[in-house]
């Protein structure tokens, strides 16, 4: 198909070439003497294709003969850092301090609006403060433009590499902060060169922000409570009222009617719970409380497990996997708080008594 | 002598080979094509008055949902347009950039677009996989970029969202090396097959003069004999440094215009060789700076006025008119999609061809119906 000098036929139009180069007139074949010998020569290449497939594998861009084909989900290719996906919350590993401060930037340049908002307010005073006192994103209308991560000043919100998000439940697509609020360190394991590239500006102005308003930083839900108390300068806050009640008394929480004994015990296991788990990813089962309660109203908790399972964007443990007609305790998982346990057991509790009554 | 009757045969709208929601009301006498009435509408999506709502930034996004196999050239085409519209300079590395990116989506178009005109005409599946397979490179280097294989969303005012890194120019490179064993593969595949030149020569024809008179563009017209390319005849970006030929065909038939596809994907290697090469010489960073925050924070309020822009997309000359008012969002916002136009001559190329060949011809334009619908 190359042109020859004479077929350029560079007169033919009011065109004129800018930069080198011309017009090159495509050569037209015709059809070959014998029928059947076009067809032979275009096999030969499938064939060659055919038999290289089984034996060479493709490794990089340049090789064209040889297996493509990745058997997902058996082998997974690597994402590449910028991948986005949905929308993620950050908080600080040890203290759980949130990086967002509820400044409406994502929410106002969503395209599809699909991010909302609420500010929390100081309890005492009644003003707003910078913290998001819920944030939630409708994933299933989400685009992944990644416009979000793009406009925080805060590096607050950020994109997962996690695809895997298809489920039954349309509601639980709502995801709220307890679901969307990842550690940095997750992040950071996704992401490496693009969270180091923000890092220091992000973690400046998170002190700042901390520095100024000490007791009013948001804080991940599932962290309340646990790297809380290691804060010497934040209280659990004002950001979740509710939230902070629970703190205050956690003896309280674990169970009305507990003995004394047992609830040293509990504290115990869960301080050493605490520090074990401490910078570490959120643990499926911690998501899936997150899920399972938030989801409770509206869905089966089977239907909450397999949520939170994806939510954690891990590989569930065999302990998370769902097993609701043998022991549900035993299922939650061995590292829960026991307070989380108690109420999940509740909640399964009134959810067995429905259904018996059905 | 026996009396015939015409025969009204509708095909679509959900018909496979009509690539997309599209419906084509086809008058038959016997087997031969005598009126044929494309239907459209059926994907549309409010895009201009959704670009007239949303602020210019986040218009980005839906350029992408216009003709989703090249984002990235229509990403180019309205940035180049509120750009004129708000006199942002773009540097030289962002200029480069773009090319790259828009020459690799034009191979990416191209090498998908012949795989599904192949299996319209009944080559089931392998050449089909060819082309997508070389595409899925490309979407690879898109993804390692942009962040998403088709939805890029990575050109901003003033340049791109972020810039190349190394390891990219390397993934890109690696891609250049192997594309002329792809090209001579995909040749000796499907140039001598019989079938082939039996189903496309000569039919679909569509002599020069209608063809200009119908304003069709891309490689529908450059197959008439007309060797017009924006890319020569008003060179946009920084299209005037490189050296590459236009193919041209000379019957203006279906096979030309496979052949003229063909000849492009080798002239845009030729392009992206030659801008990786001089990438490191670019000076100036990825993005304008001095326009960074105002668009990250939607600040972008170009002053009131108009301006077009056209680039030269896969399937033609792709326009965007812009007006404004000095607010966050264009006044009014329309496009010239080159799908749309190029499908008014549908009926002409059809009329006098069989019913099998109405797919083949539909093929050969390679439209894409979120363009055309909008």
């Amino acid at each position: 198909m190359t042109a020859t000098p004479e077929q350029q036929t560079t007169t033919q139009t009011a065109l004129r070439p800018v930069g080198g180069g011309g017009v090159v007139v495509v050569e037209r074949k015709q059809p070959r003497q014998s029928y059947g010998q076009g067809i032979a020569k275009g096999m030969g290449v499938v064939i060659r294709h055919f038999a290289k497939s089984f034996t060479t594998r493709i490794d990089d861009k340049s090789d064209q003969v040889g297996m493509f084909t990745v058997e997902y989900p058996e082998e997974r290719m690597e994402l590449p850092e910028a991948y986005r996906n949905m929308p993620i919350l950050l908080y600080d590993d040890k203290t759980g301090q949130e990086l967002c401060t509820s400044c409406f930037q994502c929410e106002r340049i969503c395209p599809p609006k699909v991010i909302h908002i609420t500010q929390a307010k100081d309890p005492n005073t009644g003003k707003p403060v910078p913290a998001a006192e819920e944030f939630v994103i409708e994933y299933d209308s989400c685009m992944s433009c990644g416009l979000c991560h793009e406009v925080c000043p805060f590096d607050a919100i950020k994109m997962d590499h996690f695809f895997e998000l298809s489920t039954h439940d349309h509601l639980s697509m709502d995801r709220n902060k307890a679901v969307l609020d990842r550690p940095i360190s997750y992040y950071q394991a996704i992401a490496p060169n693009l969270w180091a590239a923000v890092e220091a500006n992000a973690m400046k102005k998170l002190q700042n922000n901390i520095k100024r308003r000490p007791g009013n930083i948001g804080v991940a839900p599932h962290m309340i409570g646990k790297a809380q108390k290691a804060l010497p300068t934040a209280g659990a806050g004002g950001a979740r009222p509710a939230a902070g009640a629970r703190t205050a008394a956690p003896v309280a929480a674990m169970g009305k009617n507990m003995p004394p004994e047992k609830v040293e015990r509990l504290k115990s296991i869960r301080a050493a719970n605490a520090a074990k788990r401490g910078g570490a990813v959120p643990s499926a089962e911690e998501t899936l409380l997150a899920a399972s309660a938030y989801t409770s109203a509206t869905a089966s908790p089977e239907s909450g497990l397999h949520t939170a399972e994806s939510d954690a964007g891990l590989a569930p443990s065999p302990a998370t996997t769902p097993a609701p007609a043998t022991g549900p305790v035993a299922a939650v998982g061995q590292n829960m708080a026991e307070d989380k346990k108690a109420r999940l057991e509740a909640i399964r509790a009134a959810k067995r008594a429905q259904r018996g009554d059905e | 002598m026996l009396k015939t009757e015409e025969l009204q045969i509708n095909i679509g709208p959900q018909h496979p080979s009509t690539h997309g929601v599209f419906r084509l009301m086809a008058t038959v006498d016997g087997e031969t094509v005598v009126h044929l009435e494309p239907v459209f509408g059926y994907l549309h999506r409010n895009h201009e008055q959704l670009g007239e709502i949303w602020t210019y930034l986040q218009t980005i996004t839906i350029t992408d949902r216009l003709d989703y196999f090249n984002s990235m050239i229509n990403e180019h085409g309205y940035c180049m347009t509120v750009e004129k519209l708000a006199g942002i300079e773009v540097p030289e590395r962002a200029e480069y950039i773009r090319v790259i990116m828009s020459e690799l989506s034009r191979i990416l178009n191209h090498a998908a677009a012949l795989g599904f005109w192949l299996q319209d005409m009944g080559s089931w599946g392998t050449t089909l996989m060819f082309g997508f397979r070389q595409r899925e490179m490309i979407m690879d280097i898109f993804e390692s970029v942009g962040g998403s294989r088709m939805m890029c969303n990575y050109m901003r005012f003033g340049g791109a969202a972020r810039d190349i890194t190394p390891n990219i120019v390397e993934q890109i490179q690696l891609f250049l090396e192997g594309f002329p064993q792809f090209i001579d593969d995909f040749e000796r595949l499907m140039m001598d097959n019989e079938i082939l030149l039996a189903r496309s020569r000569n039919v679909g024809v569509l002599p020069k003069e209608l063809a200009a008179s119908y304003s069709v563009s891309g490689p529908v017209i450059r197959a008439s004999g007309i060797p017009y390319d924006i890319r020569k005849a008003e060179p946009y970006s920084i299209y005037d440094r490189f050296t590459f030929d236009i193919p041209v065909g000379t019957v203006g038939d279906v096979y030309d215009r496979f052949l003229v596809r063909m000849e492009e994907m080798r002239q845009s290697h030729r392009i992206l060789q030659q801008a990786l090469e001089q990438l490191p010489q670019a000076s100036g960073s990825y993005i304008n700076q001095a326009y960074k925050a105002a668009s990250k924070q939607q600040g972008l309020r170009p002053p009131a006025g108009e301006a077009y822009c056209r680039v030269e997309s896969p399937k033609g000359e792709l326009g965007y008119y812009i007006v404004s008012n000095g607010g966050n969002t264009a006044y009014r916002y329309g496009i010239r999609a080159p799908s749309l136009i190029n499908l008014t001559a549908l009926n002409d190329m059809c009329r006098g061809y069989k019913v099998a060949d109405i797919v083949v011809i539909l093929g050969s334009i390679d439209i894409v119906m979120g363009e055309v619908d909008r």
